[in-house]
């Protein structure tokens, strides 16, 4: 018995060892599929208070930067104010802006904590519920697409970034019509692969991918990048297209969620449509 | 005695600190080369006392991975190495044993044991901590390449500011 004992305590540090990287990897499987729950957790810690301050110290440092895209970005917005529909003295004319499609709300949002350099990468926004934002709502900035909102805090929300092996978003060339999908290779943040587009396809290099609006997440249009690299891999009927990302993701502060007011309307139709068919 | 313990609790705290408020930042800017990460804070496992229980040792290393998980926003992965490379401490620490053993009062530090000692030491152990971090990070053998160049990187630089550390506090215990 005291032999037993005796070996016990001197293989006590493999047990701890081994006991404790069971916990890790319990925790990290878990972390692999159900982002959710643990990002639920982790927006709400300590450390998320401390990555708060020393981002506002961050922010103050790029504030040129910042100031610098926001001019651009009001100046798009001056440039999309004047395309709205114009009355008789010139005014906009606002009986006729209902009849605009106010299918999108925008709502401009901090990034809290963003990292671009794993293969997993998730943003932290500092608008939650408390202001609108729903699960699975498209993030953008004035260059393009950044992410999609998956956990939802009071005051904060988690987005997968598009640089995560996971995320696929559906896209097309723009004037041409082609569409496909994108996904992140993992090697630099600039670097993505358009899948699903035939052969057949006149497709040329600098063509301009954006989103296709398909899948009730990104309204149409928004710049994804442009093709790099024209591929042919042999026995696919796809092409292998090379990417250039048009947003840089290692350079963000602040980002725009695009909620569709309609989404669930047309996912519960389409919902309802393959329910019909089987 | 109480020197000694209340020397390591701090370098603890404050490497965590450090790691996850400075060195978190260094290695996001590099958009097109996502290979150099600099990671110091397994340092405050390194220089515990080298009389402190194999098992302490784990589960300080398994605490302070949690806390830097908690900035990295990754349950698991950082704890995952930092118990790795607390499990082998006692391995590696055997394979550079002087010729005339180990005083068991002292800590792991160039200090004590001189700087070529110390670098070997730091360099062994910090290899582990990365390869098995970057292994569970990526979870799949498939990047192999990229882990090892992602190892070699940032051992590299790591090593940089494990020496900075060393040349500002030079802890002798």
């Amino acid at each position: 018995m005291f032999r037993i004992f005796e070996l016990f305590l001197r293989l006590s540090g493999f047990f701890v060892f081994l006991l404790l990287e069971i916990i890790c990897f319990i925790l990290i499987v878990k972390y692999n599929h159900q982002q959710q729950v643990i990002y639920e957790n982790s927006t709400n810690l300590f450390s998320a208070y401390l990555q708060k301050k020393s981002k506002s110290f961050a922010d103050y440092m790029h504030l040129t930067e910042v100031n610098d895209s926001l001019s651009k970005e009001n100046a798009f917005l001056l440039s999309e104010l004047a395309n709205m529909p114009k009355g008789a003295g010139g005014g906009i004319d606002s009986s006729r802006l209902n009849q605009l499609d106010t299918t999108f709300q925008v709502i401009p949002a901090r990034v809290i904590s963003n990292s671009v350099n794993r293969y997993h990468n998730f943003i932290v926004l500092d608008k939650g519920s408390r202001h609108g934002v729903v699960p699975h709502t498209g993030v953008v900035t004035a260059n393009g697409v950044v992410g999609i909102v998956r956990r939802v805090a009071p005051s904060s929300s988690v987005a997968m970034s598009v640089l995560h092996l996971q995320t696929r978003i559906s896209a097309r060339v723009r004037n041409k019509g082609y569409f496909g999908w994108i996904n992140w290779t993992g090697k630099n943040t600039r670097s993505f692969k358009l899948n699903d587009v035939p052969k057949d396809a006149l497709v040329a290099l600098g063509d301009t991918i954006e989103t296709s609006g398909y899948s009730a997440i990104f309204p149409e249009g928004i710049m994804l990048g442009t093709i790099e690299k024209i591929g042919l891999e042999p026995g696919s009927n796809y092409y292998s297209l090379d990417v250039k990302y048009s947003t840089d993701l290692s350079r963000l502060s602040w980002a725009y969620i695009v909620k569709d007011l309609r989404q669930r309307e047309k996912l519960e139709l389409l919902d309802q449509v393959i329910s019909d068919d089987e | 005695m109480n020197n000694i313990v209340l020397a390591n609790i701090f370098r603890f705290l404050g490497l965590i600190l450090l790691q996850g408020l400075v060195f978190k930042n260094v290695g996001e800017g590099w958009k097109e080369f996502p290979y150099l990460f600099v990671i110091i804070y397994p340092l405050a496992i390194m220089l515990l006392p080298l009389r402190t229980p194999r098992v302490l040792t784990i589960v300080l290393g398994f605490v302070a991975g949690l806390m830097v998980d908690g900035f990295y926003t990754s349950p698991g992965i950082h704890a995952s190495a930092a118990v790795f490379m607390a499990f082998c401490r006692p391995f590696v620490l055997k394979a550079l044993e002087p010729r005339n053993g180990y005083n068991v009062n002292y800590s792991p530090t160039a200090a004590r044991w001189g700087i070529r000692w110390f670098l070997q030491y730091a360099a062994i152990m910090l290899t582990l901590y990365l390869l098995f971090y970057f292994s569970v990070e990526a979870f799949t053998f498939v990047y192999l390449g990229s882990i090892l160049l992602k190892t070699v990187v940032s051992l590299i630089t790591s090593m940089i500011f494990i020496v900075i550390y060393q040349v500002i506090f030079n802890p002798v215990d």
